[in-house]
């Protein structure tokens, strides 16, 4: 099948190093502390901050910075497929500890010790580049929520096919 | 801060945010006493919104807002073996989902108590009510039927959450297509007979708080949802315990409520399908 035509469109009609439309809304859910609504074409996410608040599992605590958690999870309807599990998987575990750490890196956690920042991410819609758009919503929801951070922190996946380098 | 004078009533002297969160029972009942918000007016304040099509991957969907409570129904349809005391029925399966994401008390680890709860009362309620015929799903009568599996998730939750589910799921109900099926070339629309609407409401003694949200729903000591159709027809009716006993003409009261409000979200929900683009 052909991925990229002989005229350089792909299926979408993008060129190779064109990127998805993407929109993007803070503020989406009025309890959590922060949060954002991130879409990069078809794939649409949603995440909340929860922090910093009260560690809940005392032995967790981290008397010198705060400690940064995350979930991932995909909702039964965002592939084609119906999903059985969409927490709890490998593929989900992974991810998670992937924006964890991606995170974590980036806020200013020795600001607030002893305390718990919780991300909460949600997958609606799933059309590729899931773990990106991710990481994109984390970091406008960590900034909704007025969490002190070095920089913002985006990300956008890209591949290779048949020797032609394809962006997100 | 002062000291309390002899009924022990710090509010003269404390800023209103602290009071509402110390005392929020002594709080809401002054609020109510002077003020018309709730029980006079109570629509014009919880206002209700509606999306059909929310998301594209699905068979049918909505996105559904009652004040800050927000739920995503989305349907998916599979072909399935139906059971064998049941050759002619599809089926259908409902469940209401809870992440962290929706509120600060839903922790990972520890599961909501109350969305098994919704899901089986959503469940009741759209299987009484004959909104859906289940003949309508099958498909080779005892080989093939469809199964339907409705979706909804909780993305902000801020009370009256059973409300807010049954918005979401008859609206993305009513739309529904039923896929083509490439064995017998079928494929049919499935129109929505009789539209739902819920209607869930706090009492106290004396004081009946409609579509509460989740700062009263934690002080609230009983509660009943209503369920009514489009003709007015009593669905269900749900009144879970509590120390609080509804005496006939409350109940009345609030069947009364729920009739007004059936109104007002037919016409939401027919607003919603009606803008909705279809593919």
């Amino acid at each position: 099948m052909e991925y990229v035509s002989p005229e350089g469109l792909r299926i979408d009609g993008r060129r190779p190093m064109e990127m998805r439309k993407l929109q993007a809304e803070i503020g989406v859910v009025a309890k959590a502390d922060g949060s954002a609504v991130f879409e990069m074409g078809n794939t649409k996410v949603i995440a909340a901050v929860y922090g910093p608040r009260e560690v809940q599992n005392r032995s967790q605590q981290l008397n010198d910075q705060a400690l940064v958690r995350c979930e991932y999870s995909m909702a039964n309807f965002s592939t084609g497929d119906r999903m059985r599990k969409p927490k709890g998987d490998r593929r989900s575990t992974e991810i998670s500890l992937v924006i964890r750490q991606t995170m974590e890196a980036c806020i200013l956690t020795q600001l607030m010790p002893r305390s718990q920042i919780d991300i909460y991410v949600q997958v609606l819609q799933a059309d590729g580049g899931t773990r990106s758009a991710c990481i994109n919503a984390a970091t406008l929801a960590l900034a909704d929520a007025g969490i002190p951070m070095r920089d913002f922190v985006t990300s956008c996946s890209a591949g290779y096919l048949n020797s032609t380098p394809l962006l997100g | 801060m002062g000291t309390p004078n002899a009924v022990g009533d710090w509010s003269s002297e404390m800023e209103v945010n602290a009071f509402r969160r110390l005392f929020p029972l002594r709080y809401y009942e002054r609020h109510l006493s002077e003020s018309a918000r709730y029980y006079c007016v109570p629509w014009s304040v919880c206002l209700a919104f509606c999306l059909s099509g929310a998301v594209a991957s699905s068979d049918g969907s909505a996105l559904a807002k009652i004040g800050s409570t927000t739920m995503l129904a989305a349907i998916k349809m599979e072909v399935m073996t139906p059971p064998v005391d049941s050759p002619e029925d599809g089926s259908i399966a409902v469940e209401l989902h809870m992440h962290p994401i929706c509120s600060p008390v839903v922790r990972p680890g520890r599961p909501a108590e109350v969305a098994p709860v919704i899901s089986k009362q959503l469940f009741d309620s759209l299987l009484s009510s004959g909104m859906i015929d289940l003949k309508e799903l099958s498909l080779i009568k005892g080989k093939a039927a469809w199964m339907v599996y409705l979706d909804i998730y909780c993305l902000d939750a801020d009370g009256a959450l059973f409300d807010a589910a049954l918005l979401s799921a008859v609206a993305a109900f009513s739309p529904l297509h039923i896929p083509v099926v490439s064995l017998n070339d079928e494929g049919r629309m499935v129109m929505v007979s009789e539209e739902l609407e819920g209607e869930k409401l706090d009492k106290e003694p004396e004081l009946h708080l409609a579509d509460p949200t989740f700062e009263e729903e934690s002080i609230m000591e009983t509660f009943m949802t209503v369920v009514l159709n489009l003709s007015g027809q009593l669905v269900s009716l749900y009144k879970p315990g509590g120390p609080v006993l509804a005496h006939t003409s409350a109940i009345q009261e609030c069947v009364a409520l729920t009739r007004q409000r059936t109104k007002e979200l037919k016409e939401i929900i027919d607003e919603a399908i009606s803008t909705m683009q279809i593919d």
